[in-house]
């Protein structure tokens, strides 16, 4: 899980047009797997940093909480339905996302962006 | 090259309000009338009203609602808070069918346009020939809170956009996921917070799937399997409580299909169109 959030980290650093997205969004976001915890903390858009929990000191702003098994289904290049999205995830019963929900929703497509930096590309896992 | 549709404007008075309607059409023959979904416009049937094996015998009329791209929002607008009721979109649809002479039209909608044309299955069949029902259900309440689509301190376009992107099927081309998407980026201030009001806060069709006769009037219901607003649960209880309903369920479309993945949608327009009656000689 580390490798593929690290792997996610040098392609958003890569990425102008993504950090244009987030160019507001200088926050921390907990990405839960299996009650593991990584604590992901953005400024103007950039991943500075990548710190593995478990922490009660690292304040996070949202979480995402879910399991390895749906996270690699969702890094398919074509996911089934309901692994396709964050928001699938949670309607499916294979996530959760809690915090500040509006903050969210404000960097909606910065952040579901990012998560889909994990995705393997188009016919790689035909 | 230039494409078939072509546009107009009409005008007809709705509960009263004088609204200037944007409407566009290609083809000839059957009357097919198609309703774009919430926070979008007439640009998603485009695909279709392109297609000429679907044009040869019918003629696609799709219109923007009230507020909704080339349809300019009523005088006054500046001081009101858009909010569509049912009552107020079966009113539309009903001044549309009237103002353009449409002589028992094919029904076609998406979403909220699915939704009202299962309302008007149940309470106007007299005016249609048909009823194609797509990624339409009988109530949906939001899991999300529509005011965030309406705020002074955030691009609601981009929200809604990012928002719905969760229903689009990644097998959505990818040019067509965008063109999708910037409908919604395009949107007016609160337009798609008032379309999701009706379309997360009223159930009254719920009670009146009952009163729907498919024997009159036919009513296919289209569902895609990554739709997660309407999902093929969803549709499938709503076609069930809709005695003589048919659904068909397409496994790599989302919730916006006849513009997300044209090629993917087509197929399953055309067997809808096939279950529909040609109008009367």
């Amino acid at each position: 899980m580390r490798s593929t959030l690290q792997t996610m980290q040098a392609r958003l650093n890569a990425s102008d047009h993504l950090k244009h997205l987030g160019r507001l969004f200088s926050e921390t976001v907990l990405i839960e797997v299996d009650g593991d915890e990584f604590y992901l903390t953005f400024e103007k858009g950039a991943m500075v940093s990548l710190d593995a929990g478990p922490s009660r000191k690292t304040p996070s702003r949202f979480a995402l909480r879910t399991d390895a098994d749906a996270l690699q289904k969702f890094w398919q290049s074509r996911p089934a339905p309901g692994f396709h999205d964050i928001f699938g995830l949670v309607k499916i019963g294979r996530g959760r996302i809690d915090g500040d929900m509006l903050l969210l929703v404000k960097n909606m497509r910065f952040f579901k962006e990012f998560m889909a930096l994990g995705r393997v590309k188009a016919g790689a896992d035909q | 090259m230039i494409e078939p549709i072509v546009g107009r404007y009409v005008t007809i008075e709705v509960q009263g309000v004088t609204q200037r309607i944007y409407f566009e059409e290609a083809g000839q023959g059957r009357p097919i009338l198609c309703l774009h979904t919430a926070g979008a416009d007439t640009r998603q049937w485009r695909h279709l009203m392109n297609d000429s094996e679907v044009t040869k015998a019918n003629r696609l009329i799709a219109f923007d609602m009230p507020w909704h791209s080339k349809s300019l929002p009523p005088e006054g607008f500046q001081t009101q808070e858009y909010l569509l009721t049912t009552e107020t979109y079966i009113e539309t649809v009903l001044g549309m069918v009237t103002a353009l002479g449409l002589d028992r039209p094919v029904l076609a909608g998406c979403s909220m346009g699915g939704r009202i044309a299962l309302q008007l299955a149940a309470l106007h069949p007299d005016k249609f020939n048909g009823f194609i029902a797509i990624e339409a259900s009988d109530f949906q309440p939001a899991w999300y809170d529509i005011d965030w689509f309406d705020r002074p301190d955030a691009h609601g376009g981009e929200m809604g956009a990012a928002l719905v992107s969760a229903n689009i099927s990644p097998f959505a081309p990818e040019a067509e996921r965008w063109n999708t998407l910037w409908m919604f980026m395009q949107s007016g201030p609160g337009v798609f917070r008032g379309d999701l009001s009706f379309y997360t806060r009223d159930d009254s069709l719920i009670a009146r799937l009952g009163q729907i006769d498919t024997a009159k009037t036919p009513v296919h219901l289209i569902v895609g399997a990554y739709d997660l607003t309407c999902t093929p649960e969803d549709a499938k209880r709503t076609a069930d409580a809709i005695p003589g309903a048919t659904l068909s369920v397409m496994a790599e479309v989302g919730h916006f299909p006849m513009s997300e993945h044209p090629d993917g949608f087509r197929p399953f327009f055309i067997e809808a169109l096939g279950k529909m009656p040609e109008p009367a000689a």
